[in-house]
């Protein structure tokens, strides 16, 4: 099996209302994913399923080379095999210091009485700095989380996911609300962590996805509409009714 | 290495990181030979042994709101049965001190006969002097063991921290959060106040257990045993304080700290949320339920009405006048209230005579307190402990006229505002 994830036939409805619809999905080891949709088509239902927040009425979620089923596993064990999840809203622990919210995501391991006895090393604190200074926060390592910009935000969240140290990196948004100088530097930070690992980033913005340069995949009404480079998806007749032609 | 990175802090020692630990446990040893020295068995007198029982009270009510901060405060879950683990290591002392107690006065009473006494004859007597209040001449299971000190200490742990397990698990694992735990955690401790009001549940129901006072083996008076129980008392407030900061001083303090403010994202960082709270919840039940064992000796007595849901509420109380999320603020809020509290309702309070009316502090007391609870939680969230911040210049980064979000309740409030 040469996907990561692969997710066949899935569905789940709410109240009798088809959020997915025998979606079938999946991505390679190192490949970078540009998922869109109108509203309601199901992307943010998708990385729920995907990271085990909900439970799919049918299919198939499977996991790496030996294809283990996900579903059974709760949110937190999918997130120790290695997916990790950036929120569209920025969840950054705000209270907390940007050292801390990075050293919280690092790769250890998350049981309680491993925590409890848990002292960074230096190595640790090399690693936390390291990454900070990947996202542009080297020099606020010691202020709160709750004092930096929306940008800044989103790029801790995502320094945390890369500190997690993930296989498959599900992004919601993560040019919301940004600049046109944070954008580009959430475009390099994305294209980077997706050399090495699976990255799926669900978006808005066409612009944004056109400078990700990827595989599109086209969400309506729970299922999959249509596939291929950015290119190929808009000149697609249907994908321009459902959605561009808006 | 050089100091390069700001986050170097880690590798300073605890007690620098933590400038609190050092002053509280200063602060304590400072009082505790204040105390001893002005009692009347160590030394001038000028404290009374029955002020000595309520300094030492205290410390042991500061132990358990120092529990209810790192469950509450730290952790966020606002238990309401706090005070119940706090009587459950209460009674378990409790037994082998009455027992005890008992054993030495049957056997004396029956020494007096021809025939020595047997141990059913003993064993008997005790029954019937300890449950003849409630009609019983038995002792129920409960009782199997109260003759052995070491395994009623063992219960005084065991009992609150397996029962905090089990209620835990069950809670924690279906995900009950907020209000509705709050709810639950309250049921518990009304449901096991009104089991214990029953004379058959075996703890002598509503007469609970009394003469606690009484150390027995020893023939010393209770100016001496009093001052033992004081000095224990803030040997447990003083371990405490220093073993809950070492908990929240880590990354084990930043988990919970993450599982208060957003409990989904921590489970998405692959942390097993459930048994961080579980260990949590289970360690402050233990926590009050020692609290509990060296405070009822000192009262004396104890009864289910200690128990009672508002017991709890008042120690959630305690917590956020004092300011929750620091654990200074919980031994102040602790140490403040109840001292206050002694004294407005212990009669010391002078009335206030308003012409037509006079205020009897012992009636409007709780009024008192409740006022001053919801002007605290208004101006003042961070509570007395937050003003201990403000005048010792607590270092606060610069939040570039960022919107305030220190306490979770800043938070709610601002989440309840978008």
């Amino acid at each position: 099996m040469s996907a990561l994830l692969e997710v066949s036939g899935v569905s789940v409805s709410f109240d009798g209302f088809r959020a997915i619809d025998n979606l079938s999905f999946s991505i390679g080891h190192a490949e970078l994913r540009a998922v869109i949709g109108p509203n309601g088509a199901g992307k943010t239902t998708f990385m729920d399923i995907v990271t085990g927040k909900t439970r799919p009425d049918t299919g198939t979620v499977r996991w790496g080379r030996t294809g283990r089923s996900l579903l059974r596993m709760s949110e937190a064990r999918i997130a120790r095999e290695g997916v990790g999840r950036k929120f569209q809203r920025p969840t950054v622990f705000e209270d907390q210091t940007v050292a801390d919210n990075l050293m919280l995501a690092l790769r250890k391991d998350r049981g309680p009485l491993a925590v409890l006895v848990f002292r960074p090393t230096a190595e640790d604190r090399d690693r936390v700095a390291g990454l900070a200074g990947e996202i542009g926060l080297r020099a606020a390592l010691d202020r709160r989380a709750g004092d930096l910009s929306h940008g800044q935000k989103q790029w801790l969240e995502i320094g945390m996911l890369l500190a997690q140290e993930p296989r498959l990196l599900l992004v919601d948004e993560p040019a919301a609300g940004m600049t046109l100088a944070e954008r580009e530097h959430t475009t390099e930070l994305l294209k980077e962590a997706a050399k090495s690992r699976a990255v799926v980033v669900v978006e808005h913005d066409m612009d944004f996805v056109r400078r990700l340069d990827c595989k599109v995949t086209v969400l309506h009404e729970g299922s999959v509409l249509a596939e291929g480079s950015i290119d190929h998806v808009t000149r697609d007749d249907r994908v321009i009714e459902v959605y561009l032609g808006r | 290495m050089t100091d390069a990175t700001p986050t170097a802090t880690g590798r300073r020692p605890f007690a620098l990181r933590h400038p609190s630990v050092i002053v509280v446990v200063a602060a304590l040893a400072l009082f505790t030979c204040v105390v001893t020295l002005l009692s009347e068995a160590y030394g001038t007198g000028a404290i009374s042994t029955s002020f000595v029982k309520t300094l030492g009270k205290t410390l042991c009510l500061c132990l358990a709101a120092l529990a209810m901060d790192l469950v509450w405060g730290y952790c966020g879950i606002l238990s309401l049965g706090h005070m119940a683990f706090f009587g459950l290591g209460g009674y378990a002392i409790g037994m082998w001190l009455m027992y005890a107690r008992t054993h030495l006065i049957v056997v004396g009473s029956l020494s007096g006969q021809a025939l020595p006494a047997t141990p059913e004859e003993i064993r008997d007597g005790i029954a019937a002097q300890i449950f003849g209040v409630v009609g019983g001449a038995d002792f129920p299971a409960i009782w199997s063991v109260a003759h052995s000190l070491p395994l009623q200490l063992a219960a005084v742990v065991l009992v609150p921290g397996l029962l905090a397990l089990v209620f835990g698990w069950l809670a924690f694992r279906s995900r009950v959060t907020g209000v509705y735990l709050s709810i639950l955690t309250q049921a518990m401790t009304l449901a096991l106040s009104l089991y214990l009001f029953q004379n058959d549940s075996g703890l002598r129901g509503n007469n609970g257990l009394s003469g606690l006072q009484n150390l027995p083996g020893t023939s010393q008076p209770q100016s001496v045993t009093s001052m033992w129980f004081f000095w224990a008392s803030a040997l447990a407030l003083g371990l405490g304080y220093v073993l809950c900061a070492w908990i929240v001083s880590g990354k084990f303090g930043s988990v919970i700290r993450a599982v208060r403010d957003d409990e989904t994202r921590v489970r998405f960082l692959g942390y097993p949320v459930e048994g961080f709270k579980l260990f949590v919840f289970t360690l402050t039940a233990v926590i009050c339920g020692i609290a509990g064992a060296l405070y009822y000796p000192q009262a004396g007595i104890i009864n289910p009405a200690e128990m009672a849901p508002i017991a709890s509420i008042y120690l959630a109380v305690w917590v956020a006048i004092g300011g929750r999320g620091r654990l200074y603020g919980a031994v102040i809020g602790a140490a403040v209230v109840a001292l206050l509290s002694t004294w407005f309702t212990g009669g010391q309070a002078p009335d206030l005579p308003l012409g037509i009316y006079t205020v009897r502090w012992i009636d409007w007391w709780t009024v008192f307190l409740g006022l001053g609870f919801v002007l605290i939680t208004l101006y003042a969230p961070d509570g007395l402990g937050g003003l201990v911040d403000r005048i010792v210049r607590v270092r606060r980064s610069d939040r570039d006229g960022a919107e305030l979000s220190s306490g979770p309740g800043a938070r709610a409030i601002r989440k309840a505002g978008r």
